[in-house]
């Protein structure tokens, strides 16, 4: 069954019929988290990089941002077993248009948010297809733990 | 290169826009207009009266009681937004449609085209006093050139994103250089086939290009920086994928910031939410 994450989203399962799908991820990044050995895993779609921003929808909407959704996304996986140690991590998106000023690029700063908590976590990415010119959409298998990208222009990939 | 007569060909095969919306949207524009002659003209179609009550009674509007009659839709929301209603009613089926040359499932483009006339009014309201009266319209219909494009961009496709890959084009460019012929003009000259004012023409015409717009044009560069803030997100976004120009020049015109950028995505999402009955419209 697949289970779909929407924009400013967060599923998180240990069934193993079920696949968690993300679709439009243009500038908004897609995080996958899986335990392998719990079988548990985790999707997270989010927008922004940071609430600062505004922190009153940070607090309605933690799962927006980055800073405020991306500790949500692992606490669920760690409520339905998964540990931190085996957790697989992967991401994809933060695409951007044509620009060189960089005046219009959130995907950029979506990725730079997720690596900077990442590193004060001690988190490492085992894959990523990040940046681009391209939509993309995400599909983790909670039997197995796969995680396929469909990428625009280019046809599916395993991540 | 391709035979543009061909491509205009293929606009006259397109349905023509109802002429039930055109004549509703003429009486909204006149003030002396009754609306017992509105209402004469609608209510034979039943496909618009009914999404026209849909969207009364949608989220968007947020209103505290249930709208039954298209006449307490018009007094309750007034002339200009029901004219965006009867047009959405109306646009919805020229955008319905499966899009191969794009590969765009069911929908995704409708979804665009919703969440392009969303941003519009954000972008709007930030940066001008009062909305322009053609702004919806016009966001909606910006992308209406694909419809018709499709088939030639399908045929195509591996020379065009072959080019945007070598890095000096945009899809846009591409489609112009592959085919003589790009989106946009395309969907300018459907427009143009509707009998669309000006307006309405060139923001479609150009809103890859804002920079080439007069002005006193208010809508192209509004249209111009929602489509682009759409297609970040990757909403209703096909294998052209984000392959446009991100045009500094045009949000600077604005004083707005990278920051302003965020702002508006999370405005957006509020509303998009609230829209769901809008894209469900068939």
């Amino acid at each position: 069954m697949n289970i779909t994450v929407g924009i400013a989203d967060m599923k998180v399962s240990d069934d193993p019929g079920v696949t968690l799908v993300t679709h439009s991820l243009g500038s908004c990044i897609g995080l996958a988290v899986y335990d392998p050995v719990a079988k548990v895993g985790g999707m997270l779609h989010y927008m922004l990089p940071e609430s600062e921003l505004d922190t009153k929808k940070a607090k309605t909407r933690p799962l927006m941002f980055a800073d405020t959704g991306i500790p949500v996304l692992f606490k669920a996986c760690y409520n339905l077993g998964a540990a931190k140690g085996r957790m697989i991590v992967k991401v994809a998106g933060g695409a951007q248009v044509m620009d060189a000023s960089g005046i219009f690029n959130i995907g950029k700063r979506n990725y730079a948010a997720l690596r900077k908590i990442f590193w004060r976590n001690k988190v490492i990415i085992d894959g990523e297809d990040i940046g681009g010119m391209v939509n993309r959409t995400m599909r983790l298998s909670i039997a197995t733990g796969e995680l396929s990208l469909k990428v625009s222009g280019q046809g599916n990939r395993i991540l | 290169m391709i035979d543009i007569d061909a491509i205009v060909k293929s606009i006259k095969k397109l349905p023509p826009f109802p002429n039930v919306a055109t004549r509703a949207l003429e009486i909204l524009d006149d003030p002396d207009a009754s609306v017992d002659r509105l209402i004469s003209i609608i209510q034979y179609d039943q496909a618009i009266t009914a999404n026209v009550l849909k969207l009364c009674n949608s989220a968007y509007y947020g209103l505290r009681r249930k709208v039954h009659s298209l006449r307490e839709g018009l007094v309750l929301l007034g002339n200009a937004e029901l004219k965006n209603i009867i047009l959405a009613s109306t646009a919805v089926k020229f955008f319905h449609k499966e899009n191969r040359g794009y590969d765009l499932a069911k929908g995704e483009l409708w979804k665009h085209a919703v969440a392009t006339g969303i941003i519009s009014r954000i972008v709007s309201n930030r940066v001008t006093e009062s909305e322009p009266p053609s702004l919806f319209t016009a966001a909606l219909l910006h992308d209406i050139g694909k419809v018709v494009l499709s088939r030639l961009v399908d045929r195509y496709f591996e020379q065009i994103i072959a080019l945007v890959n070598e890095g000096r084009h945009s899809f846009l460019e591409g489609e112009s250089e592959m085919l003589g012929i790009d989106h946009a003009e395309v969907g300018a000259k459907i427009a143009e086939s509707w009998n669309f004012p000006e307006d309405i023409v060139q923001a479609i015409r150009l809103h890859h290009r804002p920079e080439e717009a007069s002005d006193d044009d208010p809508l192209t560069p509004i249209i111009y920086l929602a489509n682009i803030i759409t297609l970040s997100m990757g909403i209703g976004v096909g294998r052209d994928g984000l392959s446009y120009r991100g045009k500094e020049e045009v949000m600077k015109r604005y004083g707005l910031k990278a920051k302003d950028l965020q702002g508006i995505v999370i405005d957006f999402y509020d509303e998009y939410n609230k829209v769901q009955d809008i894209l469900k419209l068939s």
